[in-house]
């Protein structure tokens, strides 16, 4: 019988191809806040948008939630990550700053400059 | 307080940060052996060769953990790891990262190792830059309704490494190892509760989980179950295996809906994984965890009144001993912890208790969560080692004090805690060079004040804090704390009188001496901290009847200066009919029917109205 290491190793595998099976080696790896803080903030509504955007067709990109990171003031936050380039975090984005960041970053892979976190 | 603040101001309009990138190079013992130290000089000197040393600033840190494929050096906005970087590699680093924008490939680790211990810095590193993150280390990073995303970086091999290797002793000696004090507030050894909780005689036991979280201004508890709760059930799992429980419970209180139904979702993820349940594993080992519901009253995050609160009693602290880990919960031995110490666990089991003992200080080890708030540019969760600064946390990290004010105080433990003024801001985050500073670790609320704010008027605001929630039973805290809350009052009313400091040292002192439990112990605290540190803001209060922030607005008194020229604007809107005077003339305010309401300040043109 294997033990508890042996099937935790299985176990991690068998989620990381689950995870591979949801897109997750997309170009684009799109993530939105979304603890109480963020949620308070409006990234229910920037979540929705992107939802919104891969339903109508927006192509290679991995969306995903996740927690808070600490950065109160500047949230709603969303994080947009490219393999092979360096990783990229919007602050302050409210419905407007998530269409442009959809047509201007994921669909033509322009960083907006003004409102990454510097 | 803190969490949800939006502001409009749009990020274009801050300040631009200078700095651009930083490189964090790992100055462990084995880095070092390994000549860190050159390739720092050859980092200064390839910089100055791109000319961009002013855009980049480098970090020396303490042992990264990657011994193995040291040197290691980190850059960031990426968190791109660079392994086996010898000084010949330095240069195509620089230029490919920092001139060229795209890291260098062939030194680059790929593996997803240190992602279980580190916060990945997307760009910010003046926030992330001096940040370590263990206890959040996935907050941010993984999606917390997942348990995929959790087992994809080593979630629940600590709970199977447990189960495999160690014996429940070897656990507990592992975190005795390491160092670990208790995150929620009194900072009581993590290791030796476990050990006497284990040699506690009975056949059950229990485990909790505190997340009650009742600190104003407090959210890192919350911010951790929702953005990881599978790290605080898998700690759980291990504490329950080390002490020999079958059963834990977590407290948490009910104004936390989302943190809640996250964890709903994890409990039933992990016992679908039979990480829960019985046999665990294949193991003979048998976990399950219940929530509780608190109603979120402050006193039941005190360990004797929570367990009374989960028994179904009202949430009162009871005498020790005997202690919970003898008799606690349903009378059997009872082990609690904070959210923050749970989430340590796992990675002090997966990464080694030598390792987490080498961060730190010589008595506080790992790192610490703090809620900063209040007047600071950056308000936010900030996960920083031991023996950080204060400094370095209000200005380095979070910014520094916004509009251009002076930064005039800070307040650490909540409302059990002291205040801190400029002269203690070189103190190192500890449990015991806080205390020595008069003020107390607490669960992790920090609260920064500029000089607007009056310490007489912040002391009355905590203990209105505590006074309200003083559950009665004990008499030192239930009339104690009203007694100090009027006499405070009286005071910011303007009413104090000569007698009053002296009463409420008096008072303060016999409260925290007669009191049950650390409500009532530490609710003075406030206090006495302002009284001794801003104690000429006090006799201003009650000597001279001022405050000289302003703040307190019984104490104005509005006058008209010769800058009037009588337009009367002031009579109109004056609610309760203060001023008189004739047109073109002067005008005047009586005191007396004055009620300091700031209309006619409002509506003066002329800056003719005087407030003091
Ligand atoms: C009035 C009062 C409120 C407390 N509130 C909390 C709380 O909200 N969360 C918490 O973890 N500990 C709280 N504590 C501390 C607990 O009594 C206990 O020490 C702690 O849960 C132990 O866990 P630790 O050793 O991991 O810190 C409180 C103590 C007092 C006296």
């Amino acid at each position: 019988m294997k033990n508890p290491l042996e099937i935790i190793k299985v176990k991690r595998a068998e989620a990381i191809n689950r995870i591979l099976g949801r897109g997750y080696f997309s170009t684009k790896r799109v993530y939105v806040g979304m603890a109480t803080c963020e949620i308070a903030a409006g990234s229910a509504d920037v979540m929705e948008i992107f939802q919104t955007a891969i339903k109508n067709g927006l192509v290679d990109v991995y969306l995903s939630q996740k927690g808070c990171a600490g950065r109160c003031n500047l949230e709603p936050t969303v994080e947009v990550i490219e393999e092979g380039k360096i990783p990229v975090k919007y602050g302050l984005v409210d419905a407007g700053r998530a269409h442009e960041i959809i047509e201007r970053h994921l669909k033509k892979g322009e960083v907006i400059e003004e409102w990454v976190i510097q | 307080m803190g969490d949800s603040v939006t502001t409009n101001q749009p990020i274009e309009k801050r300040p631009r940060k200078q700095v651009e990138y930083n490189i964090i190079l790992c100055s462990g013992p084995s880095c070092l052996h390994n000549k860190s130290s050159e390739l720092y000089t050859e980092i200064v000197k390839q910089l100055e060769a791109f000319n961009c040393q002013s855009k980049v600033e480098i970090i020396l840190s303490g042992c990264l953990g990657m011994c193995a494929r040291g040197p290691i050096m980190v850059i960031n906005p990426g968190y791109i790891l660079y392994g086996d970087v010898g000084v010949n590699d330095v240069h195509d680093i620089i230029k490919g990262h920092i001139v060229d924008k795209t890291p260098f490939s062939q030194k680059v680790i790929h593996e997803d190792h240190l992602f279980n211990r580190f916060y990945r810095v997307f760009g910010d590193v003046k926030f992330f830059g001096k940040q370590m993150r263990i206890a959040l280390r996935n907050c941010g990073i993984i999606d917390p309704e997942k348990i995929d995303d959790y087992l994809s970086v080593r979630g629940y091999e600590a709970l199977a490494k447990v189960l495999t290797d160690y014996s429940p002793a070897e656990v507990i000696h592992q975190i005795q190892d390491s160092g670990l004090r208790g995150r929620g507030g009194a900072g009581f050894p993590t290791g030796l509760k476990w050990k006497l909780t284990a040699d506690a005689e009975g056949e059950v036991k229990y485990v909790i989980c505190n997340a009650d979280e009742g600190d104003p201004g407090a959210f890192m508890d919350r911010s951790a179950i929702e953005g990881d709760p599978h790290s605080i059930i898998e700690g759980m799992l291990i504490g329950g295996y080390a002490v020999g429980a079958k059963k834990g419970f977590l407290y948490i209180r009910a104004e936390y809906p989302l943190a809640i139904k996250r964890l709903e979702k994890a409990l039933t993820a992990a016992r679908e994984q039979n990480f829960l349940g019985d046999n665990i594993l294949g193991s003979n080992y048998s976990f399950d965890i219940e929530i509780r519901l608190g109603a979120g009253a402050f006193v039941c995050g005190e360990e004797t009144a929570l367990i009374q609160s989960i028994e179904g009693e009202r949430g009162m602290p009871r005498p020790r001993p005997p202690y919970p880990s003898v008799r606690g919960l349903f009378d059997k031995p009872t082990l609690t912890n904070n959210v923050e110490t749970w989430a340590n666990i796992p990675v002090i089991i997966l990464d080694g208790a030598k390792w987490f003992s080498t961060i730190g200080t010589k008595s506080s080890k790992g790192t610490k969560v703090f809620a900063v708030a209040g007047n600071v540019e950056n308000t936010g969760l900030v996960e920083v080692p031991m023996g950080t600064t204060l400094r370095e946390i209000i200005f380095d990290i979070c910014g520094g004090i916004p509009g251009n004010r002076k930064f005039k105080a800070l307040q650490t433990g909540g409302p059990s805690g002291g205040c801190l003024t400029e002269d203690s801001l070189d103190t190192q985050v500890d449990y015991e060079s806080l205390a020595k500073a008069g003020s107390f670790m607490g669960s992790g609320g920090m609260i920064v004040m500029d000089d607007t704010t009056c310490m007489v008027n912040v002391a009355r605001y905590f203990l209105e804090f505590t006074q309200n929630e003083s559950c009665g039973k004990c008499t030192p805290c239930r009339e104690g704390t009203k007694r100090m809350l009027e006499i405070l009052t009286r005071i910011t009313d303007g009413r104090g009188e000569v007698k009053d400091i002296e009463k409420l040292e008096r008072l303060g002192a016999m409260i925290s001496k007669a009191s049950l439990c650390g409500l009532g112990r530490s609710a003075p605290n406030p206090v006495l901290s302002t009284l001794s540190k801003f104690r000429n803001e006090y006799e201003d209060h009650i000597l001279h009847k001022k405050c000289t922030t302003g703040s307190c607005q019984a104490m104005l008194t509005y006058s008209i200066n010769d800058q009037c020229i009588g337009c009367g604007a002031c009579i109109r809107v004056c609610p309760v009919n203060a001023i008189k005077g004739i047109k073109r003339n002067p005008h005047t305010i009586d005191s007396e029917l004055c009620i300091k309401c700031g209309e006619c300040m409002k509506v003066c043109k002329f800056r003719a109205i005087d407030r003091v």
